[in-house]
């Protein structure tokens, strides 16, 4: 039997069962259309995710007290309540003395209740210097000026606020310029207001940002002398690997480390973490397409059940096929392109339905949380999975059905009612 | 062409067996019309299955065209059934929801007929038949007596050397009857075989032989001086 005779013969039987159709492609459907959404939703949130990764610049390199994970994942120590001072200002003087390295900017982080009259919020805060606006992208402000370095060097009572928590507190017709707030009962002036939009190194969401000098944090906050965190910012005309290597030189000789296995820091580049968080979101995606597929198997195991009930109903037209010639292979060809058609049709409706979803989504995202910065992104190859996932799943859940017909006699099927 | 010698069936279901043919022999050259006839459970059945390779034999020997059932698998006999065997069944098998010409057009689907020379065999055993009319109509709304002229022009649309027929009037009223094995009849005249299974006597009479069965065995094998077209000539 010619292709295209199977192929005609099998949608005629098919469009026959208009009703029995659609209902028999639903579970392909919403299981093709779930893996779609969910590996497009996957994909928006890591592209999402490595864009604020990447829009802190190749040339930032991260040094964080704590021994490396040697490319396993694991949780910074801070996160894990472990207060590690291996970090000080002499590392940071280090650092600034090599010739590859432009700035190197010190970070201590807390957090405290900021009050202004009536109105306090808790907000975490950052003690830096002056330089970390520039590493960090945040030198813009919409009102003031943001500190400088001999306020670091003095301690001044000053503060850069983000435009949320200048909002949360003075309301929209106050300007926040040289008005004082209180943390922890400290009077600090607010000389800054950080510009709305964007987002901080490792995208910190900068709309409650609370950032003093350093040694203000240290003493009058934290009482501490080490460090959270060293962004380091390469010279870019150095490789960065170069620059992790003079870094990793200059703390081992401050530290007084000779074995290379007792590092008692960590320092990161952007590629690296862009590996880590890659492979976090990649396997975050393939776990929802995994829990997605479930519903693709229940659907297949409908067209199984569907097709066999078929099998049965047609067993004198299947009788009658093979008296007048068909072979087992003719059958079992026809019943498989019906299940393959009914599959690969409810593959693509499940595509265009799931492109329906993630677009209806994205509306939703940018309209209603525009502060997000969600992306579209409707991966090819959930499309290409897609597919191939539903004819796979055709022949699959098909091929028992076409057989048991292909392999019914004749005159049985014939004499079948 | 058919030649039969000791032709055996037995059916064994749950240990108990029951013989069905117990040796049958006879040949049936090209161009006869044969009358297979004998009461309910006689064998007829089994024997016409067997005769048109939809069911194999447990004894003896079946040669079709020299060649013998034992040493065909079943895809040759599928092949044979397509090229050289038409069917007429007692309760018609059409496919209800396909036209008139989408049913004669079965058999060809597994020919090895070129696509562009179906259309006017198919248009042709339709007008055999007289339903050139019907052709577009679905067989599910045709009458008895049509659906059964659809099943003999889907059973001589690839050209057949034999037709058999398993009581092809045996659901339609005598009227309709009459009409379908008119047509079996033309068919013979213009030189094809034509096998009938039937239990009645007046239709029997239309071949120019008939074989009785009676509890599995040939009871008589006799040739008819005139059938019923040659003495309707006189």
């Amino acid at each position: 039997m010619l292709f295209k005779d199977a192929f005609k013969t099998s949608t005629r039987s098919l469009t026959h069962g208009k009703m029995r159709s659609v209902l028999t492609m639903l579970g392909i459907v919403i299981g093709i259309a779930s893996v779609i959404v969910l590996m497009s939703i996957g994909q928006s949130a890591q592209d999402l995710i490595l864009g604020q990764v990447k829009s802190i610049g190749s040339d930032l390199v991260i040094v964080m007290p704590g021994a490396p994970s040697n490319g396993k994942f694991s949780s910074p120590a801070s996160s894990q309540g472990i207060v590690i001072t291996s970090l000080k200002q002499r590392d940071v003087d280090s650092l600034e003395r090599e010739p590859s390295i432009t700035f190197a900017v010190p970070e201590v982080r807390g957090q405290a209740e900021a009050v202004y009259g009536n109105n306090n919020v808790t907000v975490g805060f950052t003690g830096t210097t002056a330089d970390f606006f520039q590493v960090s992208n945040l030198s813009k402000v919409s009102r003031g000026n943001i500190f400088s370095k001999s306020d670091v060097d003095s301690a001044n009572h000053v503060v850069v606020i983000g435009p949320d928590l200048a909002k949360t507190l003075f309301g929209p017709y106050v300007n926040p310029i040289d008005k004082i707030i209180h943390l922890k009962g400290v009077s600090l002036r607010v000389v800054g207001v950080l510009e709305k939009g964007g987002t901080g190194a490792f995208g910190v969401d900068i709309g409650n940002l609370v950032v003093m000098p350093i040694n203000l944090a240290q003493k009058q906050f934290l009482g501490t002398t080490h460090f959270n965190v060293i962004i380091v910012q390469a010279d870019s005309s150095y490789d960065v690997n170069f620059v992790k290597s003079r870094i990793t030189f200059a703390l081992r000789q401050n530290h007084g480390i000779t074995d290379p296995n007792k590092d008692d820091f960590n320092i990161q580049t952007q590629a690296d973490i862009l590996a880590i968080l890659g492979t976090i979101t990649s396997i975050l995606t393939i776990f929802l397409a995994a829990i997605a597929s479930i519903s693709l198997v229940v659907g297949g195991i409908g067209i199984m059940n569907i097709m066999l009930v078929s099998v049965t109903e047609r067993t004198k037209e299947i009788g009658l096929r093979k008296a007048v010639g068909a072979t087992d292979n003719d059958i079992l060809q026809q019943f498989l392109i019906e299940s393959v058609l009914l599959t690969f049709a409810g593959g693509i409706i499940g595509i265009l339905t799931g492109a329906l979803i993630v677009g209806l989504v994205y509306l939703v995202i940018t309209t209603f949380f525009t502060s997000v910065g969600w992306v579209f992104a409707f991966p090819l190859s959930a499309v290409i999975l897609s597919l191939s996932v539903s004819g796979i799943a055709g022949i699959v859940f098909g091929i028992y059905p076409a057989r048991k017909a292909g392999k019914k006699n004749p005159i049985d099927a014939l004499r079948y009612e | 062409m058919i030649e039969v010698n000791n032709l055996q069936k037995e059916y064994i279901e749950q240990e108990t067996s029951t013989k069905a043919l117990r040796g049958v022999s006879f040949r049936i050259e090209k161009g006869e019309f044969v009358s297979i006839m004998g009461p309910s459970g006689s064998g007829k059945s089994t024997l016409l299955h067997i005769l048109s390779f939809l069911d194999r034999p447990t004894g003896g020997s079946y040669k079709f065209l020299g060649k013998s059932i034992d040493e065909m698998t079943d895809k040759e006999l599928a092949v044979v059934r397509n090229k050289d065997m038409g069917f007429v069944f007692q309760s018609f098998n059409l496919l209800s929801r396909l036209t008139v010409y989408d049913n004669v057009e079965i058999p060809l689907l597994y020919s090895d007929i070129p696509t562009s020379k179906r259309k006017s065999l198919i248009e042709e055993a339709i007008i055999a038949v007289g339903l050139e009319d019907k052709i577009h109509t679905e067989a599910g709304r045709l009458s008895g007596g049509q659906k059964q002229r659809v099943a003999i022009a889907r059973a001589l649309v690839a050209d057949p050397n034999v037709i058999f027929a398993d009581e092809p009037t045996g659901n339609l009223d005598s009227k309709s009857g009459l009409q379908v094995m008119e047509i079996l009849e033309m068919l013979n005249n213009k030189g094809r075989t034509v096998i009938l299974v039937t239990h009645e006597t007046q239709t029997a009479e239309f071949a120019d032989r008939i074989i009785r069965i009676k509890d599995g065995v040939v009871e008589s094998d006799k040739k008819i001086v005139a059938n019923r077209h040659q003495r309707n000539l006189k």
